[in-house]
């Protein structure tokens, strides 16, 4: 099939899922990946209808690159919307919500790791995987449900904002420890690289903005993004060639730009252009998985699931009682916190880099396979418990009273 | 009147109003520009959706709001068209009416605005055809006649304000 033809069918799925998930009013993401599973060849290439096979869509070179782009967009609206000023004013409660979340997720996370996987490095990955909620989700889900004008969404805001530079660092160093290097030594160097790196882009993000005013200074608007875009996906390929993680340079960069005066003109100009490559990368994500390989993952997924759910519960519950909501309120913050997504298969993403090396082929491929059904069921199951909240909030107040 | 602004991050601003019976307007107002209007009927519930404006919308319905095209003339009555124009209209006097005190000679009524008081209500009680000698007091209705131009001026003479022209 012709590169064009194969592009245009992909952005035409992609059109189609859209409008499906407006007319069902559910998120787009767990759409995206099943539909990528689908047009995949170990889905719609194996299908012969009435005698001829099914075309199927392979990854090429483009649905890469647009798949990384659509990382780096993602991690660079991240820190385009990060406010440290806002952290900072809020840090008590947002600290505490956040560390809470952190401790008992991450925990549960290494534990149910290290026990499906066997390995540290696979431990590791799982608990990013299981820690990180999903933004995108969630925020949405909130507007739907008009929670965004109570105050269950301070804490759940809140505690994403916590979980995005805890996600920054994390990166940082899973893509370090992946990359690997030989012994000890070539460990301590990689993962020395990176905190390196961040350390310097730190340094530009501090001292820099009024460099990145002035890049942006007086342009119209179509200067204003090939500017923005220049300098972010640079930054990104650099990280990427010297063995960084080009989304926690993407991240810092987007930090940078916050800073300046644009970051309104820029929030706006760049969104589409951030959707159009996210949409690519969770398409991709479902093209690079077998259906059969996460049936055979299955088991895992469900002792995840099991596993994982009533952390968020009980650490989003103890963060609204951190912002001093009373028992229903903070129900509703252990609710919404559940939804695992985009964060977890950048990690997945990451995992798989390391197959045949810093882990064997058959692990990287069962975590990624694992990773793709744990946010699957993940990103369905939270929407659905944010929708019947009800009977959970009756729970808790029977239980813990109204105060 | 208390307005309280907080961040949403990564979706915009939110701003809480209370409107004084333990109701509070919340106005969430996207990074896009879209704006949503919530009512919360009291501190602990849920905020129940208005209706939500685009940028253009909202800025609209803000500066009606605001006054820019129409102001009302603030006033408590009734009026009745007794002919083309002639009104009968009542007024009420509250506690910073310059007119307290004064008698219906002294606040020269009739010269400086051309209405007639013909009848004062005062609690429970009306005075008809209330002489030169009355004094008006706070709480007082007021029975008026007179064209529309008198009856502006009265109003304006009635709560101290400058005739808006």
């Amino acid at each position: 099939m012709a590169d064009l033809l194969t592009v245009g069918a992909l952005f035409a799925a992609i059109a189609v899922v859209s409008i499906l998930a407006a007319r069902l009013g559910t998120s787009v993401i767990p759409l995206y990946i099943v539909t990528g599973m689908l047009v995949s060849p170990t889905v719609a290439g194996e299908l012969v209808i009435a005698g001829t096979d099914v075309p199927a869509i392979q990854t090429g070179e483009f649905v890469e690159i647009g798949a990384e782009l659509g990382i780096v967009f993602l991690l660079f609206f991240l820190g385009l919307e990060f406010n440290l000023e806002r952290l900072v004013a809020d840090r008590a409660r947002i600290v505490s919500a956040g560390t809470i979340d952190l401790l008992v997720n991450f925990t549960a996370g290494l534990a149910v790791g290290y026990l499906l996987f066997g390995t540290p490095l696979a431990a590791f990955l799982v608990a990013g995987i299981v820690y990180i909620s999903s933004s995108a989700i969630i925020t949405k889900s909130l507007i739907d449900l008009g929670w965004i004008a109570n105050d269950e969404a301070a804490p759940l805001l809140g505690t994403l904002v916590f979980e995005d530079l805890a996600i920054a660092v994390y990166l940082a160093i899973a893509v370090a420890l992946v990359a690997g290097g030989s012994g000890v030594a070539g460990l301590a160097t990689s993962v020395g690289l990176a905190l390196g790196f961040i350390v310097l882009l730190l340094l530009v993000v501090q001292f820099g903005s009024e460099a990145f005013e002035r890049l942006l200074e007086g342009t119209s608007n179509e200067f204003l993004v090939l500017r923005a875009v220049g300098v972010t996906v640079l930054v990104a390929g650099v990280a990427l060639a010297i063995g960084v993680s080009e989304a926690v340079a993407a991240f810092f960069v987007g930090m940078a730009f916050a800073s300046t005066s644009h970051v309104e003109r820029l929030e706006r100009l760049l969104e589409p252009v951030r959707d159009v490559f996210a949409a690519i990368f969770f398409v991709w994500i479902g093209l690079e998985t077998d259906p059969m390989l996460v049936m055979e993952v299955a088991a895992f997924v469900a002792i995840a699931v099991v596993a994982t759910t009533p952390t968020k519960l009980v650490s989003g519950y103890l963060g609204g009682r951190a912002y001093d909501l009373g028992p229903r309120r903070s129900t509703r913050v252990g609710l919404g916190m559940v939804t695992r997504g985009e964060f977890s298969l950048i990690i997945a993403a990451v995992a798989l880099e390391g197959a045949g090396g810093t882990l064997s082929a058959a692990v990287a491929g069962d975590l990624y396979s694992f990773a793709v059904g744990y946010v699957l069921a993940m990103s369905v199951l939270g929407t659905v418990l944010m929708q019947y909240s009800a009977p959970f909030e009756r729970f808790a107040v029977e239980r813990f009273g109204t105060e | 009147m208390d307005v309280i602004e907080s961040d949403l991050p990564g979706v915009g601003k939110k701003h809480e109003v209370e409107l004084g019976d333990g109701q509070v307007l919340v106005i969430v107002t996207h990074n896009t520009g879209q704006r949503e209007l919530y009512l919360k009927a009291d501190e602990d519930a849920d905020s129940e959706k208005l209706l939500q404006l685009s940028d253009r919308m909202a800025r609209m319905v803000g500066t009606i709001l605001e006054g820019a095209y129409f102001q009302p003339v603030e006033s408590e009555h009734v009026e009745t068209m007794l002919s083309d124009d002639t009104l009968l209209e009542w007024y009420a006097v509250d506690e910073t009416s310059p007119l307290v005190g004064e008698t219906l000679a002294s606040a020269h009524v009739g010269r400086e605005t051309g209405v007639t008081i013909v009848a004062i209500q005062r609690e429970d009680d009306v005075l008809s055809a209330p002489d030169s000698g009355t004094q008006l007091r706070a709480g007082d209705t007021l029975v008026v006649v007179g064209d529309r131009d008198s009856c502006e001026a009265f109003e304006a003479l009635l709560t101290g304000e400058e005739t808006e022209e």
